[in-house]
């Protein structure tokens, strides 16, 4: 018993080292930093509480870019998961060639993290982009996609919204995961199909949106390819300036490794306490089968 | 002395001439830079030969310009960078802020320093300590694409009156979306940075006192210059120029077909902007002034330096190295120009007599060497100060603020920044 116990524990050995080393450990030395002047070509040295308190009273770029942010998480994963979702209802339903469809409609996903793809989106909305075309072909006026600070934001946040694909293919399954039976008996007591959708489907999806809403609003908390390949500085008047990029900046252009990490721990506080609001909320709307309320 | 003392005497020194010869002879370097396919083969061929030479055996560890800054930055804070490596000019007050970053060349015996201007030593200089040698010098050039100025019927400006005036002529003669010049982000700022200090007489920092040499007022002038520029049509709105996303002007479609015919580059990037002109010529030209202009105010600055590690076990053996690569036939007629024209005098009077300088990046760099221009210091560059200058600017071209609140913002940030360097 004993011995089986040691094997397993050195079966583990190389994941928990990595674990250790590559991700527990930077995770405790940038706390650390967070509180020190660093440089990388200095020793750290102890600062208290300054970086932060220079972040939240005289860093207005730090400001600028956590409201940048906030909005961008606000309005990309709300957009992101009803279109999602409008999509694997779409696709849930018994049609010619589905299958194509189904992965057709992945496939942006799979290229969506890629530059490749941000580069693509800065050319289709460059101003003689294949939007601004489109605009003119139907006798509008093109627009300034990227060099306008009010619409800068709005690019990434499409950009965002097209790699839904993840997020379809996990509504897709609890889509079809759900009884028949039931959309029958909602059917045999004259519920219509918007009915059927609100009152059955979504509480029957509830535990996947809880999923997925925590999966996308994490991810797009991190986002930094898209603004960083679009834009030069994180577009006009920093419109597109998000907190990853910045922490970037901060670190690797111009060496405050400390102010970085702190910047990076603000972050993580911030996804921290909107994932435990998720949670705590979770338990008023997500229903889970089994579950006495359902 | 006995036969037998003088016999030992003589085998201690023998050995440890030996010693000391095979130390000189047979160290095992490493060597890091950045660059292209091209500059990558010159110079690992190069480092064979002048190892050969010397008896050395040099390792070669060579990255794409992106993300070397990090790897250098990590491989130096760790103490584990190449004996021999490629620095940035304006990194230099990063990585050596007293002078005691690398080893200092001046006191190696292997490296011929008589080669080298004293003064662009003096610029690798910190503290009194040689941090690098200085490879190449580089500068920003005006480059026009001269048939567009055909097409309008108009000679190359000369000044920055002419360039104005010929705007309105593009927009006359050859359509609303000509422009003669381009100057958004960086290119602003050198802009703004360049009729000030031709306004002035005086470089943008003092590095003595760690202060900005300009006035607001004179700064304000600057800015309200680069205002006057989208005002009248000489070059686009920073706004419209924006809306091309993050893309170079030589990638751009209105550069290759005309539309913009003019820029402020550096000098070694000739071809970049020349090779999109098909069937165009792009002309190197000397530093357009503003009336009573008290310096032409020519940008230049060493483009890269060499220098050798203070952690390198054998700096001897890599200052022999580096000389061969710079000053030595051997190094210097394999290298050529992958470095830009070199700023070594042998390696310039090799390179010249064997027909390897010539043609616009000659002339360009011509000019820059030519021309006069207050000293530029690493810490115009530093990316803090850099920062608050393009960003500030950026405002004022969005007109979020007035020329001459940008000015006094922009120099009370600089100040602080540069206090704290």
């Amino acid at each position: 018993m004993g011995h089986s116990r040691y094997l397993g524990l050195l079966y583990l050995a190389p994941y928990i080292i990595g674990l250790l080393v590559f991700t527990a450990l930077p995770f405790l030395a940038s706390l650390y930093l967070s509180f020190t002047d660093y440089g990388l070509m200095n020793a750290p040295a102890w600062v208290g509480a300054d970086n932060y308190l220079h972040l939240f009273t005289r860093d207005r770029t730090f400001m600028r870019s956590l409201s940048v942010t906030l909005i961008y998480v606000a309005t990309t994963v709300p957009l992101k998961l009803a279109f999602a979702l409008f999509i694997a209802a779409i696709l849930n339903y018994k049609l010619s060639f589905i299958n194509f469809f189904r992965t057709a409609y992945y496939v942006p996903s799979i290229l969506g993290g890629s530059v490749a793809i941000a580069v693509l989106w800065r050319y289709i909305f460059a101003e003689a982009g294949l939007v601004n075309m489109a605009l003119f072909a139907v006798g509008l006026d093109p627009v300034n996609w990227l060099g306008d600070p009010d619409l800068a934001l709005f690019t990434i946040t499409l950009l965002r919204v097209w790699q839904f694909g993840s997020a379809m293919v996990i509504f897709l399954a609890a889509l079809q995961s759900i009884d028949k039976s039931l959309y029958e008996a909602a059917a045999i007591d004259g519920a219509g199909k918007a009915t059927t959708f609100i009152f059955v489907t979504l509480p029957l999806i509830t535990p996947v949106i809880f999923f997925n809403l925590v999966m996308q609003m994490v991810q797009a908390f991190q986002e930094f390819n898209g603004p960083y390949i679009i834009f030069n500085n994180g577009g006009p008047l920093k419109a597109a300036y998000l907190l990853p990029l910045y922490i970037y900046e901060e670190a690797f252009k111009k060496f405050e490794m400390g102010y970085a990490s702190a910047i990076a721990w603000v972050l993580f506080v911030i996804i921290m306490v909107l994932t435990v609001v998720a949670f705590v909320t979770s338990r008023k709307w997500v229903y889970y089968a089994g579950d006495k309320r359902s | 002395m006995t036969k037998h003392s003088r016999l030992a005497t003589a085998l201690v020194a023998s050995t440890a001439f030996l010693a000391l010869a095979s130390a000189a002879s047979a160290a095992d370097l490493r060597m890091s830079w950045w660059g292209g396919d091209s500059r990558h083969v010159a110079t690992q061929e190069a480092l064979k030969v002048c190892g050969a030479k010397y008896g050395h055996t040099v390792a070669a560890e060579f990255t794409g310009f992106q993300g070397h800054l990090e790897k250098l930055t990590a491989q130096i804070a760790g103490g584990t960078e190449a004996d021999i490596v490629q620095v940035n000019w304006p990194w230099l007050p990063l990585f050596s802020k007293k002078g005691d970053g690398f080893a200092d060349i001046s006191q190696l015996k292997g490296f011929d320093l008589s080669q080298f201007d004293p003064a662009q030593l003096q610029s690798a200089t910190i503290d009194g300590k040689l941090n690098g040698v200085p490879v190449s010098t580089t500068g920003r050039v005006f480059l026009f694409n001269k048939d567009v100025f055909d097409k309008a019927g108009l000679p190359l400006p000369k000044t920055w009156d002419e360039l104005i005036a010929d705007a309105k002529v593009f927009k006359e003669k050859l359509g609303p979306d000509y422009y003669p010049f381009e100057a958004i982000i960086l290119n602003a700022l050198l802009i703004v940075q360049l009729v000030t200090e031709q306004a002035t007489g005086k470089s943008m920092v003092d590095p003595e006192k760690m202060v900005i040499n300009w006035t607001p007022e004179e700064l304000r002038k600057g800015i309200e210059f680069y205002q006057n520029l989208v005002a009248t049509g000489a070059i686009r709105p920073w706004k419209v120029a924006a809306g091309e996303g993050k893309v170079e002007l030589f990638e751009m479609k209105a550069w290759a077909d005309g539309k913009i015919a003019g820029s402020y580059e550096w000098d070694s990037t000739y071809s970049k902007y020349a090779d999109p002109l098909k069937g165009q010529k792009l002309v190197p030209a000397e530093p357009l002034v503003i009336a009573d202009a008290k310096t032409p105010g020519l940008y230049r600055k060493p483009s890269m330096v060499f220098s050798i590690s203070k952690h390198s076990k054998n700096p001897e053996a890599a200052a022999q190295i580096l000389n061969c690569l710079l000053n030595e036939p051997e190094g210097v007629s394999i290298l050529k120009l992958s470095r830009g024209i070199p700023t070594s005098k042998a390696a310039y009077e090799a390179l010249k007599a064997s027909g390897d300088i010539k043609g616009p990046v000659a002339e360009a760099n011509a000019i820059v060497m030519a021309t006069d221009g207050p000293a530029v210091t690493p810490f115009d560059e530093d990316p803090r100060v850099r920062d608050v200058f393009q960003s500030t600017l950026e405002s004022v071209a969005y007109e979020q603020i007035s020329a001459a609140d940008a000015a006094v913002e922009m120099i009370d940030q600089w100040n602080d920044i540069l206090s704290r360097l």
